[in-house]
């Protein structure tokens, strides 16, 4: 069921209502509330699938509940870890990246293997992801020995389950027992960040998507781009990916706080970042923490020598491409980050101890904002791109290597265009907006925590009710038909 | 308790908001529906991929038109319902892309009243590729997904786009400004300042349109050959009869057409009689073929006091040209390969 969907809107009323009811009459009683709600919200997709979700979610609450037994016998537990690793990781191989894999050895060594074809059940990469992090906290002692129904509500929990915020077991178990005295305050918050997620979705990112689709689909059928489509296309792709995740991230956000629940901050004006460091540390922040805490630190992170650590990133940037989704320019828009972030680190280590003189900083941060968001937009090309040659003729666009003029760029264009770049670099993201009201769990970058706004600062006023309600109406409007959000197909 | 006002205030607005949008939408669709020019808003340009979908159901039609504004422009079922005695239904749309133009025919196929699907070839020209659709465009709304089985959930999409989308607020004012400017006893053909489907091609717009459309050619590429080709196996056990026809685009363009890419427009054609043959020789509902493209009296006719009767532009020929040529097809009767 998408967040931008009727039914949606009728499932969360009834989820916040039924929740409400039950909230102070029985603990165990609303988390099965919940349990139920978000199975009923996942069948909704397809029904089949939910019993691989069920199975997946008990398999690894045992494997877990046995780590945890063994752990606290001192018991060799390393069976149980790598089996359920094998486990996870071999779900996802075999439902994502089974195609991808044989199709390629196909390929490469001519030899005709069989290409079963799985359906992709819907949220398995975020699912995969949450228990391998239970499994391995559970291997390390952090988890609390939970009850299955905490622990299936944990991976289940609707807001966060289709595309994330990947959420960990000790941020998100604590919180379906605790009693909250603000319902009314959450319910305000909570409409209000929905109600953003839902206009920048409908409004603007579902708005840009038909023309980056046809400058895609051009290149995709082998027209050489451009310039103008190229740059248009580059353009209005790195700000419909921007506005739909930044959308989704504050439906289920506030599709969370209405319930009390606080998920962890996932998108923070990743644009206005000066580096592909702090890029990372706001595009997608609990993916980026998550590759962090369980593949770069196992990796060796940053304690070997420099040429082993910026191999350690690359690596977790060529996985963390791969993640995605099954085709190699996922990858290879993981490996030109993971090649950013090294050029980056080693600018930083031969620059280390240098400050710009102060009239100049202004300036250096500006063009720093600027590389950076061209670095990201090239690399969405090929995030975007279905083949690299597709990926090619976007590229050899911008420099003017063909002639093809899908779209033209008219004065609404550059309008457009303009109005973008003022939002995305000069305007307050909607957790510095709705901050003060505690609509989610801080950033794990202390470096870059989120700064409440002033002058647009949300309050529960009559006149921002009424704004706000305007705003929706506005968006359901604009809902004319069903575009997903991208990250859905992760 | 700043929050609860602040939230009885925010549901408060939005429940408002969208009772008055049900309100007007509902009274509109009444409104179009009973009004006995209604139909000719089917022939307006506007949010039709919208709200079309939702009319087909309500409409029940027998013979549905499918095709781009060439269709959309052409056929009024005022003119053409009295004129042949039956219900039909214009499922034009601006600039229809070839799977498009395959989804809206699967629809109609699939619509139990209806008998006979009319497509314009021209929805399969161009160089689109797979899934390609405008942003109004909504598979939700059709009875059948791309693959032929039940779209799921269709009641309650076509509900909601009815009563609750910006597509059907749009489409339901257009027609209403539309129609209540209608005086006693005149219909759409009176009034072309406002049914754009009714004016006359004068010498400067066949000038113009000559310019803007110089380098127009009709080629059907790889993608388009797909969707027809989908479907035609989608029509292959349909209750109802495809009647499909290249349409009648006036002489001084096919012109053009030759002189871009003869060779293109040839192969065209005979790529879809090709596949017609195909179709016809193993399904057991066989489809009809007609060709306007060519030299006929529709597509030689010279103005007349500087206007032409049959034309709104070189490519968009008018209602009564429309009935013209249902006729001639009802006159042919078989298909023609």
């Amino acid at each position: 069921m998408p967040f931008n969907s009727y039914p949606y809107f009728i499932f969360l009323a009834a989820a916040v209502l039924g929740y409400w009811l039950l909230e102070n009459r029985s603990l165990t009683g609303r988390r099965l509330f919940l349990l139920l709600a978000s199975y009923a919200f996942y069948a909704w997709w397809r029904a089949d699938f939910l019993l691989l979700l069920m199975g997946s979610t008990l398999i690894n609450y045992m494997l877990g509940r046995e780590i945890e037994l063994r752990r606290a016998r001192h018991a060799d537990r390393r069976l149980f870890l790598i089996g359920g690793l094998i486990f996870n990781l071999g779900l996802i191989a075999v439902f994502k990246y089974q195609t991808l894999f044989v199709s390629t050895a196909n390929e490469l060594l001519n030899i005709g293997l069989p290409i079963s074809e799985f359906f992709l059940p819907l949220a398995i990469s975020f699912f995969t992801f949450e228990q391998i992090s239970y499994l391995v906290d559970a291997d390390n002692g952090k988890t609390r020995r939970y009850s299955l129904l905490d622990y299936a509500l944990f991976v289940a929990y609707f807001p966060h389950l289709i595309a994330g915020p990947i959420v960990r077991h000790n941020d998100l178990i604590p919180q379906f027992h605790a009693l909250r005295s603000a319902r009314a305050l959450d319910l305000a918050a909570g409409i209000t960040l929905f109600t953003i997620g839902l206009a920048k979705k409908t409004l603007i990112a579902d708005n840009l998507a038909p023309f980056a689709d046809a400058i895609f689909n051009a290149a995709g059928r082998g027209t050489p781009l451009g310039l103008t489509d190229s740059w248009l296309g580059t353009l209005f792709f790195s700000f419909q990916i921007y506005f739909d995740f930044s959308a989704y991230s504050d439906m289920a956000l506030g599709s969370a706080v209405m319930l009390g629940i606080r998920l962890p901050v996932n998108f923070l004006s990743p644009y206005k970042a000066a580096s592909i460091i702090e890029f990372w540390r706001r595009w997608h922040i609990s993916l980026s923490a998550f590759l962090r805490d369980y593949l770069y630190i196992p990796l060796g992170g940053n304690r070997g020598s420099r040429a082993r650590r910026y191999l350690n990133i690359l690596i977790t940037m060529l996985l963390g491409g791969l993640w995605h989704g099954a085709n190699w320019t996922f990858m290879l828009w993981g490996g030109l980050h993971g090649l950013y972030l090294t050029i980056n680190h080693a600018f930083r280590h031969l620059t280390h101890g240098m400050t710009p003189p102060p009239v100049l900083r202004m300036p250096l941060h500006a063009l720093s904002v600027l590389l950076t968001f061209s670095a990201t937009s090239l690399a969405w090309i090929v995030f975007r791109a279905e083949t690299l040659t597709s990926a090619g003729n976007v590229a050899g666009g911008l420099i003017g290597m063909g002639d093809s003029a899908v779209v033209s760029f008219s004065p609404l264009a550059a309008v457009t265009l303009v109005l973008l770049f003022i939002i995305v670099w000069f305007m307050p993201n909607s957790m510095e907006i709705m901050w003060r009201h505690n609509p989610a769990l801080p950033s794990p970058y202390e470096k870059e925590p989120v700064k409440p706004a002033r002058r647009f600062a949300w309050q529960p006023t009559r006149l921002q009710a009424f704004a706000y309600g305007l705003l929706c109406i506005i968006a359901v409007l604009a809902l004319s038909n069903l575009k997903p959000f991208i990250y859905f197909q992760f | 308790m700043k929050q609860t006002r602040y939230a009885f205030w925010f549901l408060g607005t939005v429940a408002l908001g969208i009772a008055a949008l049900m309100g007007f939408n509902w009274a509109a669709g009444a409104y179009i529906l009973h009004h006995r020019a209604g139909a000719s808003v089917q022939t307006l340009s506007g949010f039709e991929r919208a709200l079309k979908p939702v009319w087909l159901t309500q409409i029940r039609p027998e013979l549905v038109f499918v095709g781009s504004s060439r269709v959309r422009d052409g056929f009024d079922p005022v003119l053409i319902d009295p004129a042949l005695g039956v219900k039909s239904f214009n499922y034009g749309a601006s600039s229809m892309t070839p799977y498009e133009a395959r989804r809206f025919a699967q629809d109609a196929l699939a619509q139990p009243s209806v008998k006979q699907v009319v497509v314009s070839l021209d929805a399969f020209t161009g160089h689109g590729g797979p899934g390609e659709a405008l942003p109004s465009f909504d598979e939700t709304r059709l009875a059948v997904t791309p693959e032929g089985g039940p779209t799921p959930r269709r009641g309650l999409w076509l509900f909601t786009t009815r009563f609750l989308s910006g597509g059907a607020l749009g489409m339901n004012a257009l027609s209403v400004y539309a129609l209540a400017r209608l005086k006693d006893g005149e219909s759409a053909a009176d009034r072309p300042d406002i049914f754009n489907a009714y004016s006359h091609m004068s010498e400067a717009v066949m000038q113009r349109d000559l310019t803007y459309r110089r380098a127009r050619t009709l080629t059907m590429g790889p993608g388009p050959r797909r969707e027809f080709a989908t479907l035609l196996a989608s029509a292959c056990n349909a209750q109802a009869r495809l009647i499909l026809f290249f349409p009648p685009d006036h002489a001084a363009i096919q012109a053009r057409y030759r002189e871009g890419d003869a060779k293109g427009l040839e192969a065209f054609k005979q790529t879809v009689r090709d596949a017609v043959a195909r179709h016809n020789a193993r399904c057991p509902s066989r489809a009809a073929l007609f060709d306007f493209l060519d030299a006929n009296s529709l597509t030689t006719e010279a103005l007349r006091d500087g206007r032409s009767a049959s034309y709104v532009d070189l490519v968009h020929f008018r209602p009564p040209a429309g009935l013209w040529l249902l006729q001639q097809m009802r006159l042919k009767g078989e298909p023609s390969n």
